[in-house]
């Protein structure tokens, strides 16, 4: 599913790149507080969700081309972190709720279970 | 040799993955497949922050050679007092400035080995501390410098053409009274050797049991265990085994587990190609470079089992019973640290039997209490075994048709390793008596990532240049036209297509067609 799509779908903001985030392809999303595991685990079809908002961030993701990062809570990041993603091309998106329900949401426009192979 | 070095500046949390990024850039200029690179810039990032979470100043040195990238990072910090403590998950030491981050997870140093190939690590307390890791770049090939595993004895081949027609990949000529191996097409699965009944197709491999010396480990098939008939108890087989006076005796079962874990969590991680098989089976590794090019992005990059057991006695001596061929070209193909000697199944077999078979008591007290069905494999893992099957089911994979298929494992054996050809007791039975575990579950088991990835290998390719291959093809396509059809075997080709093929490569002339010599009135 496209970015933007899903970033409509659950209701989340599109802060940065949003001509790429109209582009690109997500296929599973990771949450997770821990940068290990957000490196790890990110790709370029997947969708990193987190409680952190630090400018580290966006440097990671692009580290592993991560497509997206999705924030929490509908707080908005620091400056540097805006502006990370920006200079990095990462996708930043602000979920208005928190990271339980975010998943919730993304795991059902994700259509996970019915769709296990590609 | 190219060589680079970055410094890296502790507690500069602003600038920290510079040196990771510097590496990306260059692996991506430089043509490096794209999950090398990310392996190569997650550990160098994990590398890069310990430094700036715990010293003062460190160095990245990034050296590029010809299939290889070392990274060694260097810094003045603290040290740590305790590398298996360090190593170990979960276990950090991080400020919490740096845990607020989201770094500190205690997860770094086992990232850092998870995604290389080669992982060191020495630390002096009070004066720093110093990684290095090592990726591999080039493609293994293993049809290239290694030969197969099958050895034939031609005097005791009585022509009876049995192997022709049981390999799968047509690799087998009988000529001139004698079996002959085209090297590049054997997959060494060993099919040849099951039927042959003479003794002419048999595996490279020491016939006597090598001297057991206290620093020599044995390693041992699991199914091995059970082709001592009705009444030879596995533990039996155990206890001599081990008191045959190795160093250790290991079972491959704890790796087959592992390996089978590690793909499991390799499929499910949505990014593989779809549906993932599991490279337990060397021969099946071989078949797919040769003959399946396109699925080996299917395959999860890891060892077989038996691979990643000889990399985990790296510098010990290895006696390795090998179920067969595959097994042991696969331990002779990847340069492994171990010193790997490799003995039959029959001459271990033969070693034991007075060990085991005990004075008949009538039952076998054994199984009443250990034994389990066969069916203890995941249901959601396609497993198939016979190789006839196996090559059905990559033709299915490669039309795309099994696409509700996540995972399958696939044995070149009937009932996979049980089907060994040189084990005596019928696979289906050994499967059935086989133990589910003997209450000694092998801690160190893991799965062990390919250094190198797949490649495809020549074999099919009638010449390196296309334009000739297709010529080529069109001749052999004449040829096949003008023989009979009827793939007898007579002139040492399994069948006629087989033998054009050969003429037009200058394997074999076209007069070794007995009906195109002989009348056609002898068809009668």
């Amino acid at each position: 599913m496209r970015l933007a799509y899903l970033a409509d779908k659950i209701g989340a903001q599109v802060l940065t790149n949003r001509d790429k985030a109209a582009r690109i392809e997500i296929e599973r999303a990771y949450a997770g507080d821990r940068m290990s595991n957000l490196l790890s685990e990110g790709s370029e079809t997947t969708l990193l969700v987190t409680n952190l908002s630090n400018a580290m961030l966006p440097r990671v993701a692009e580290l592993v081309d991560a497509a997206g990062l999705c924030l929490l809570n509908g707080l908005s990041p620091e400056r540097e972190t805006v502006k990370a993603a920006e200079e990095r091309g990462i996708v930043l998106i602000i979920s208005p709720v928190g990271m339980f329900e975010t998943c919730g949401r993304l795991y059902q426009c994700l259509d996970r279970g019915r769709s296990a192979t590609r | 040799m190219t060589s680079n070095t970055y410094s890296i500046s502790g507690g500069d949390f602003q600038r920290a993955g510079a040196a990771a990024s510097r590496l990306k850039e260059q692996l991506k200029r430089i043509g490096v497949e794209q999950e090398t690179v990310r392996r190569a810039v997650i550990a160098a990032y994990e590398a890069e922050m310990n430094v700036v979470i715990h010293a003062r100043k460190g160095n990245m040195r990034v050296m590029l050679d010809a299939g290889q990238i070392d990274v060694e990072v260097t810094d003045a910090g603290p040290g740590i007092p305790d590398i298996d403590q360090a190593m170990q998950e979960g276990f950090s030491t991080a400020p919490l400035e740096a845990i607020e981050l989201g770094f500190g997870a205690g997860m770094g140093l086992p990232n850092i080995k998870k995604n290389s190939d080669v992982f060191d690590i020495e630390s002096t307390v009070g004066k720093g501390t110093r990684v290095s890791f090592r990726l591999c770049l080039a493609p293994q090939n293993a049809s290239v410098d290694t030969a197969n595993s099958v050895r034939v004895s031609a005097e005791l081949c009585r022509e009876c053409l049995h192997c022709l027609r049981s390999c799968p990949t047509q690799a087998l000529r009988v000529r001139n009274g004698k079996p002959e191996v085209l090297e590049h097409l054997c997959i060494d699965c060993g099919a040849c050797i099951r039927v042959c009944g003479t003794g002419a197709l048999n595996m490279v491999g020491e016939a006597e049991v090598p001297r057991p010396t206290d620093e020599t480990v044995l390693i041992v098939p699991s199914a091995f265990l059970v082709q001592f008939g009705a009444r030879g108890d596995p533990h039996d087989v155990l206890a001599g085994l081990a008191g045959l006076g190795f160093l250790d005796v290991r079972l491959t079962e704890g790796w087959e587990d592992a390996l089978r874990e590690a793909v499991m969590e390799y499929a499910s991680k949505g990014t593989p190609s779809r549906p993932v098989i599991s490279p337990v089976c060397p021969a099946v590794v071989n078949l797919i470079e040769m003959r399946f090019p396109s699925l080996m992005d299917n395959l999860a990059p890891f060892l077989s089992p038996v691979e990643a057991m000889c990399e985990e006695f790296a510098g010990h001596r290895v006696v390795l019973l090998a179920a067969c061929p595959s097994q042991s070209t696969a331990i002779k193909s990847n340069s492994l640290a171990a010193d790997v000697r490799i003995v039959l199944a029959t001459s271990l077999r033969y070693a034991l039997l007075p060990l085991v078979t005990r004075a008949d008591n009538g039952t076998a007290k054994w199984r009443d209490k250990h034994c389990v069905a066969a069916a203890c494999r995941d249901e959601a893992i396609l497993e198939v075994s016979g190789i006839d099957h196996v090559m059905a089911v990559l033709e299915k994979a490669e039309d795309g048709a099994l696409g509700d298929i996540e995972l399958m494992e696939l044995f070149a054996c009937s009932q996979g390793c049980f089907g060994s050809p040189f084990y005596s007791e019928d696979p289906f039975v050994a499967r059935h008596r086989r133990l589910d575990e003997l209450g000694l579950p092998d801690t160190t088991a893991r799965a062990v990532r390919r250094k190198a990835p797949c490649s495809a290998r020549a074999g099919l390719r009638l010449d390196d240049d296309m334009s000739k291959a297709i010529e080529k093809l069109s001749r052999i396509d004449e040829i096949a036209g003008s023989l009979p059809g009827r793939d007898c075997g007579m002139c040492g080709a399994p069948t006629c297509s087989a033998f054009a093929e050969d003429v037009v490569l200058g394997r074999a002339t076209e007069s070794a067609c007995v009906h195109l010599n002989g009348s056609e009135d002898e068809t009668t």
